[in-house]
């Protein structure tokens, strides 16, 4: 059998099968294709301007180890004189985050690019890991993913930067909009689809603000398989962990689904992207009519970016059977006719209406206005970090006793040393 | 089998009649067989009260399009239905609407039941409807001469003679994945359902999709790039194709009608092709898994456990409206949804890294929507 050549050059033989379209690569084009499409997103967005400074929220993953290197490639090939920084956020969980760290620590010398680390305890004076002695481990997650949302932001402003990038990929995305469809929250769904969020500079006069920062994914069409790929063939240096805290029912759901959808037409990755850009615009109430020009996306302080996208989609846990707890008793209560509709005109009650079908429900558009206590973007007086925060600081000892269990320490990371070698033994075997 | 409802539930009284011992548990609720059977009649009948008599024309009969495909779903609406133009028909002398009933045989392109059997029973056991059957490629003749939809066969420029039946082959067997194929023959099946309503003067189209299935269709079509069209295709009332669509058995789930035709007296079984759930367990791995399949799959594992969460899906997806304007926006040739603009295709757009900066062709090509243009590749 003779060897297939690539399909771009088609003179070296073909090692990569492509997993976004099945075309038969060999590994220069494949690296150069996939940097090709990254650079047409940067510029047919136009994301990124000349003299801007772009951190780069990196977690020593591979989706943020391959967007700092792809970038610094392209702001060199390219010349989109950017100058890019690295801004890590320490959640403060043991054994997770310190492997983690140290690989973004080697990536700031590697790429040589400043690297700043926030941890939540200067942030919000928690660690994750003190969160979950007060409030146990269910329910974390909220902690986490809300300290999170605004962590990159906080830190941004920080250093007086104005531009976050994340490593949001495709599957992300898709797996968003097909998690957001099964939870039916479309305000969320029509805002994560959007490659730019970006917070209205109107919320605030103050430019040191943190409500003043645009965010961008330019990974949002690249698939997980080919930044995996890709990752290898460079040889880049990277850490793959999982929160040892407990993931997210229906974002597992939706990746297993995802993982599904790909296997059957390798396209629907992309394809369910492109649904949730259009479903955006048929969201009532949202702005995306407009191209999401006007006052587009001011939510981005709001958005629900992966939780902690940990999950494997090894649970349909709690979270669905309390959702679908919650959605029973509501339509209990308005099958039984519980559900009284509170309305300062009387209701005319007649026959009148009987042939028609109720007027459909509009959702609810948020209005943004801003924290009363920390100044960030919120839908309401105090936002959300505020309020877990107090909840926390009202419970918190006064005199903390503290006894670190070395011997529990040392076997986590001796685990997560061995899951990470087994994930580079499987890349190889690719 | 009513049987394995029996067993754990056999000790509770009905919670609605309080009298009989409950055969199964219904969204939390213990209910014995005839109490089911009326909640699921009631969930169709309050779906149809826009043809309640009064609102009939005494001079003209309102007609509607049952198209059956004698799966549990079509079968159950049209034994409901039946029942209620019956009831009808006793209390006031007349009826608030006549029906039509149409299968759709595409046994000469995917495997399924040919009908001719379940058409006869079914025709004996419901008699005061019209009934017809037309096979999947009467698609070409029904619609007019002049559609698009034609050019979609290949080979037929270069020979005009090919027949209806080999107009279809030859468009089926140029598509390279069972995805395409299932989604192309649905397309088409809507297509010709719908041309032969119009033909026949109705003046809308009930489909049979449960609370399960709409779901389902909302996630497949997102998966296969038609989220722009989903406001047509799980909404009720006025649809691009100039005809009205209603789903009367939207809030009743699958497993809800496995149940009635199980528990229905005389069983409704001998009119059913594939009367229990789990037919569809096809093999992960098989290179013949449809978009459609897996979401059929995911939805049926998740309507055991959490039945709201399958109507929040179809809630949350009616919500989604159309733009006003849109529908005179270019028809895709195959699925004929509106689509924006006359952006044909799957370029032009973000997710497009192939054709660099151009703007796309407006008009041009085919005229497919994105997606079947997944489904049938321009080149």
């Amino acid at each position: 059998m003779a060897p297939s050549l690539c399909a771009i050059c088609a003179t070296n033989r073909a090692l990569i099968l492509r997993p976004k379209d099945h075309s038969k690569l060999c590994k220069p084009c494949f690296v150069s294709v996939f940097e090709t499409e990254i650079h047409h997103t940067i510029t047919t967005n136009a994301l990124f301007h000349r003299g801007e400074v772009i951190a780069i929220g990196a977690s020593g993953g591979k989706d943020s180890t391959v967007l700092a290197s792809v970038l610094k490639t392209l702001n060199e090939r390219y010349d989109y004189g950017v100058e890019l920084i690295l801004l890590s956020i320490d959640e403060g969980i043991k054994g997770y985050r310190d492997d983690s760290l140290e690989t973004v620590k080697r990536n700031a010398l590697q790429y040589e690019m400043p690297l700043t680390i926030l941890g939540y305890d200067e942030l919000y004076g928690w660690t994750m890991d003190q969160v979950v002695e007060q409030v146990g481990k269910k329910g974390n997650c909220t902690y986490c993913g809300v300290f999170r949302r605004q962590a990159l932001d906080r830190g941004a402003a920080r250093l007086g930067v104005k531009h976050v990038v994340t490593g949001h990929n495709a599957d992300d995305v898709a797996e968003t909009v097909l998690m957001n469809l099964l939870r039916g929250d479309l305000p969320r769904l029509s805002r994560t689809t959007s490659i730019v969020t970006s917070t209205p500079s109107a919320v605030s006069s103050d430019p040191n603000s943190h409500t003043n920062i645009k965010r961008s994914k330019p990974l949002k069409y690249a698939y997980e398989k080919e930044i995996v790929l890709y990752a290898h063939h460079k040889n880049l240096d990277y850490f793959s962990t999982e929160c040892i805290y407990s993931p997210e029912a229906f974002r597992g759901s939706a990746r297993a689904l995802i993982k599904n959808l790909e296997r059957v037409r390798p396209s629907a990755i992309l394809d369910v992207v492109r649904s949730g850009e259009d479903m955006a615009k048929l969201v009532p109430g949202s702005d995306e009519g407009c191209g999401g020009v006007c006052a587009s996306a001011v939510a981005a302080a709001e958005e629900g970016e992966g939780g902690c996208g940990s999950s494997n989609g090894r649970t349909a846990g709690g979270e669905m059977a309390s959702m679908e707890m919650h959605l029973a008793q509501n339509d209990l209560a308005a099958e039984n006719g519980l559900e009284v509709e509170i309305t300062s005109v009387p209701a005319k009650k007649g026959k009148k209406n009987k042939g028609q079908p109720p007027a459909p429900r509009k959702t609810t558009k948020q209005v943004m206005g801003q924290c009363k206590k920390c100044g960030y973007l919120s839908s309401q007086d105090v936002c959300k970090a505020c309020v877990l925060l107090e909840g926390l600081n009202k419970n918190r000892p006064k005199h903390e006793i503290g006894v670190v269990d070395e011997a529990q320490e040392d076997s986590t990371s001796g685990v997560q040393g061995v899951t990470n070698g087994i994930n580079k033994v499987n890349i190889q075997v690719d | 089998m009513p049987g394995k409802h029996l067993t754990f539930v056999s000790e509770k009284p009905c919670r609605r009649c309080k009298e009989n011992l409950a055969v199964l548990v219904v969204r939390t609720e213990p209910l014995c067989r005839d109490c089911f059977l009326r909640y699921v009649h009631t969930k169709v009948i309050k779906r149809m009260e826009s043809f309640r008599v009064r609102f009939s024309d005494n001079d003209q009969q309102r007609k509607i399009l049952l198209p059956i495909s004698f799966g549990v779903s079509s079968v159950t609406l049209l034994h409901i239905l039946d029942q209620h133009l019956r009831t009808q028909a006793e209390k006031t002398r007349r009826t608030g609407f006549s029906l039509s009933i149409l299968f759709v045989d595409t046994s000469s392109v995917e495997k399924s039941c040919s009908g001719d059997t379940l058409m006869a029973r079914v025709q004996e056991r419901y008699p005061d409807h019209q009934y017809a059957s037309l096979p999947l490629h009467d698609v070409f003749r029904l619609v007019d001469k002049d559609t698009s939809l034609l050019g979609l066969v290949p080979g037929l420029k270069s020979n005009q003679d090919l027949s209806s039946p080999e107009q279809l082959s030859s468009l089926i067997n140029s598509l390279t994945s069972a995805t395409a194929r299932a989604d192309v023959i649905h397309a088409l099946k809507t297509r010709l359902i719908v041309e032969y309503a119009k033909s026949i003067r109705c003046e809308g189209v009930l489909w049979g999709d449960s609370t399960t299935n709409l779901a389902q269709k909302t996630l497949a079509e997102t998966a296969k790039g038609r989220g722009f069209s989903l406001p047509w295709q799980v909404a009720e009332g006025e649809s691009p194709y100039g005809i009205t669509f209603n789903y009367p058995l939207r809030d009743v789930l699958k497993k809800e009608l496995v149940s009635f035709v199980e528990l229905s007296e005389p069983s409704m079984s001998p009119y059913v092709h594939e009367p229990s759930l789990g037919a569809t367990q096809a093999s992960m791995s098989s290179k013949n898994t449809t978009i459609d399949d897996l979401m059929k799959q995911y939805f049926e594992s998740v309507e055991e456990n959490f039945p709201s969460i399958v109507s929040n899906v179809v809630r949350t997806s009616s919500k989604l409206a159309a733009i006003p304007g849109t529908s005179s926006d270019p028809h895709c040739s195959l699925c004929y949804m509106p689509v924006a603009g006359g952006r044909f295709g799957i370029h032009g757009w973000g997710g497009d890294q192939e054709d660099g900066l151009e703007v796309p062709v407006v008009g041009g090509g085919k005229g497919l929507c994105y997606g079947c243009t997944r489904s049938i590749p321009s080149s």
